[in-house]
C-alpha cells in the first residue's frame, strides 16, 4: 500500500475491500459460536484487526481469505480459552457409521431429506455439532464457498489437510443428519 | 467404503468440489462406474453439499445495520488514530489522564481476559426465570396494556433489529397483559406476558438466533413443518422454534401439551 494515501483515502480502500465480506464473516462466525452476540463482537475485533494492519496488506490479494484468517485467529484464541464452548459429535467409527447411513438411505426417502435440508434447523445444529476442525471447512467451502486454497490459507494449514478434513466433514454431517431423519422417521430405522 | 486405498475418497471430494484435471476426472468416472459404494457416496454427498449451501446462505442472520456497525467502530479508530497523531505533535501537552484511563483500560481488559467468568445460563433456563418473575410479579414490563396492536407498534420503533410480531392468543383464552424490550441470551428480544384461565400465565418472547445454540431438548416436535424444541424447567414448559432469523420461546405452566399445542398454533413457516 501507498504511504502517502491520506487517512481518507486509507479508509476508503480498506471499506471498498472489507466491507463486502463482512456478512459472510457473521455468517461464519455465528455458525462458529453458536451465539450472535459472540459473533457480532468476533467480527468487530476481525474488522479492527484488519483495519489495523492494513497497511501491511497486499493490494491485489485476496481479501476474502485475509479476512478469514483474522477471524479464524480470533476463534481460534477464544476456543483456547474455551475448551467446553460445544459438544461435539464423536468421529469413532466414522466409516461404519457413514456406511450404515448411506446404505439406510434410498430413493424418495434421502431425496425428502436432502430437500428438507434447504430449511431445517437441523442443518445448523448438525454444523455446529461438528467437531471445530471439520466444521470450519465446511463452513468455508461448502457455505461460504471458499476454494481449498483460500481455506488453507485462513485456516493455516496445508490444502491436503483441508481435504481430508471436508471428506470426514461432509461424512459426519450426512451421518447426523441421516440419524436426525431418521428419528424423525423421514427414513427407515437402521436394522438391528 | 471404509478402505482409502481401494475407494478414492479425497478424489470424490476434489470432484464434488470441480477439482479435477479432465483427466482424473476420467480416471474417476471409471472408478465410479465398477464401484456403486463411490457412485452412492459422490451422489448423496454431491447434494449434500448443495443443499447445505442453499439451506446455509439463504437464511440472513446477519443484523441489518451490521456495516454501519463496523463503520462506527472503524470511526472510532480512526478518532483514536487522530489523537495519537495529535500527541505526538504536542509533546508537551499533560499526558497523565490519558496514560492513566489507558492503564485502567489495559487492566479491565486484561482482568476480563483472565478473571474467571460466569457461566452463561442456558437460554431454556433463562427463559424459564423469566417467567417466574412474570408469576411472581417481579418481571417489569415496559408496557402494560391488553392491546395487541398498540404493543406492536411500540416494538415496531424500540430498535429491536428484527421484526416482531405479538402473539395473540385470544382464541385459546389468554390475554395480553403487556409486553415489551427485554433481553435474551444477551441480545435484545421482544417480550410478551399473558393471563390465562384458572390463573395460569404464558410468557413468549423473540430474539435474534439460531435455534441449533441451544441444549438437547427433552422432546421434539414437528408440525406444519416446522420443529419445535421442549424443554421442562420444574413445573414450566417452554417451546422454541425458529423463524427465519428470529428463535421464538414460549413459556407456560400448566399442561405441558396445552403449551405445546399454543406454539404450534402461532408459529409460522418463514
Amino acid at each position: 500500500m501507498s504511504s502517502t494515501r491520506t487517512r481518507d483515502e486509507r479508509r476508503a480502500q480498506f471499506e471498498q475491500l472489507a466491507m463486502p465480506h463482512a456478512r459472510s464473516l457473521y455468517r461464519t462466525a455465528v455458525r462458529s459460536t453458536g451465539r450472535a452476540e459472540d459473533a457480532h463482537d468476533i467480527v468487530q475485533e476481525t474488522y479492527l484487526r484488519a483495519y489495523r494492519t492494513f497497511d501491511g496488506f497486499e493490494t491485489g490479494t485476496n481479501a476474502r481469505a485475509w479476512l478469514f484468517t483474522i477471524l479464524y485467529s480470533i476463534l481460534a484464541n477464544r476456543w483456547r480459552a474455551d475448551r467446553t464452548a460445544t459438544v461435539e459429535v464423536g468421529v469413532d467409527d466414522l466409516d461404519a457409521r457413514f456406511a450404515a447411513a448411506l446404505d439406510g438411505a434410498g430413493g424418495d426417502a434421502e431425496q425428502a431429506l436432502l430437500t428438507r435440508l434447504e430449511s431445517a434447523p437441523e442443518v445448523h445444529r448438525a454444523l455446529a455439532a461438528l467437531p471445530e476442525a471439520y466444521r470450519a471447512v465446511v463452513l468455508l467451502v461448502d457455505v461460504e464457498e471458499l476454494s481449498y486454497e483460500e481455506a488453507s490459507a485462513a485456516l493455516a494449514c496445508p490444502v491436503g489437510t483441508v481435504r481430508s478434513r471436508l471428506a470426514r466433514g461432509r461424512r459426519l454431517l450426512f451421518t447426523a443428519l441421516s440419524d436426525y431423519a431418521r428419528s424423525l422417521r423421514l427414513l427407515p430405522s437402521q436394522p438391528t | 467404503m471404509s478402505d482409502s486405498h481401494t475407494h478414492p475418497v479425497e478424489a470424490l471430494h476434489d470432484a464434488i468440489d470441480g477439482r479435477l484435471d479432465p483427466h482424473e476426472r476420467a480416471a474417476l468416472d471409471r472408478h465410479l462406474e465398477s464401484c456403486a459404494a463411490c457412485r452412492r457416496e459422490f451422489d448423496v454427498l454431491s447434494r449434500l453439499k448443495r443443499q447445505v449451501g442453499i439451506g446455509t446462505r439463504g437464511v440472513e442472520i446477519a443484523p441489518a445495520n451490521l456495516e454501519d456497525e463496523l463503520r462506527r467502530v472503524l470511526d472510532a479508530e480512526d478518532r483514536r488514530g487522530a489523537e495519537r497523531s495529535g500527541w505526538a505533535e504536542h509533546p508537551n501537552r499533560r499526558r497523565l489522564p490519558w496514560i492513566a484511563a489507558a492503564a485502567a483500560a489495559v487492566l479491565a481488559i486484561a482482568l476480563f481476559l483472565v478473571g474467571p467468568r460466569p457461566e452463561a445460563t442456558p437460554i431454556p433456563a433463562e427463559v424459564a426465570a423469566d417467567f417466574r418473575r412474570l408469576t411472581a410479579g417481579t418481571l417489569p414490563l415496559e408496557v402494560v396494556t391488553s392491546d395487541v396492536a398498540a404493543l406492536e407498534q411500540r416494538l415496531a420503533t424500540a430498535g429491536l433489529g428484527f421484526t416482531s410480531r405479538v402473539f395473540d392468543f385470544g382464541m385459546m383464552d389468554y390475554r395480553l397483559t403487556g409486553g415489551g424490550r427485554h433481553r435474551v441470551a444477551g441480545t435484545p428480544s421482544a417480550l410478551f406476558a399473558y393471563a390465562g384461565p384458572g390463573n395460569l400465565r404464558l410468557l413468549c418472547e423473540m430474539f435474534r438466533g439460531l435455534v441449533s445454540v441451544l441444549p438437547t431438548p427433552v422432546e421434539r416436535r414437528s408440525n406444519d413443518d416446522i420443529e419445535f424444541l421442549v424443554y421442562r424447567e420444574g413445573d414450566i414448559t417452554v417451546v422454541f422454534w425458529q423463524e427465519g432469523e428470529v428463535m421464538c420461546a414460549l413459556a407456560a405452566d400448566g399442561d405441558p401439551e396445552a403449551a405445546v399445542r399454543l406454539a404450534f398454533a402461532k408459529a409460522v413457516r418463514v
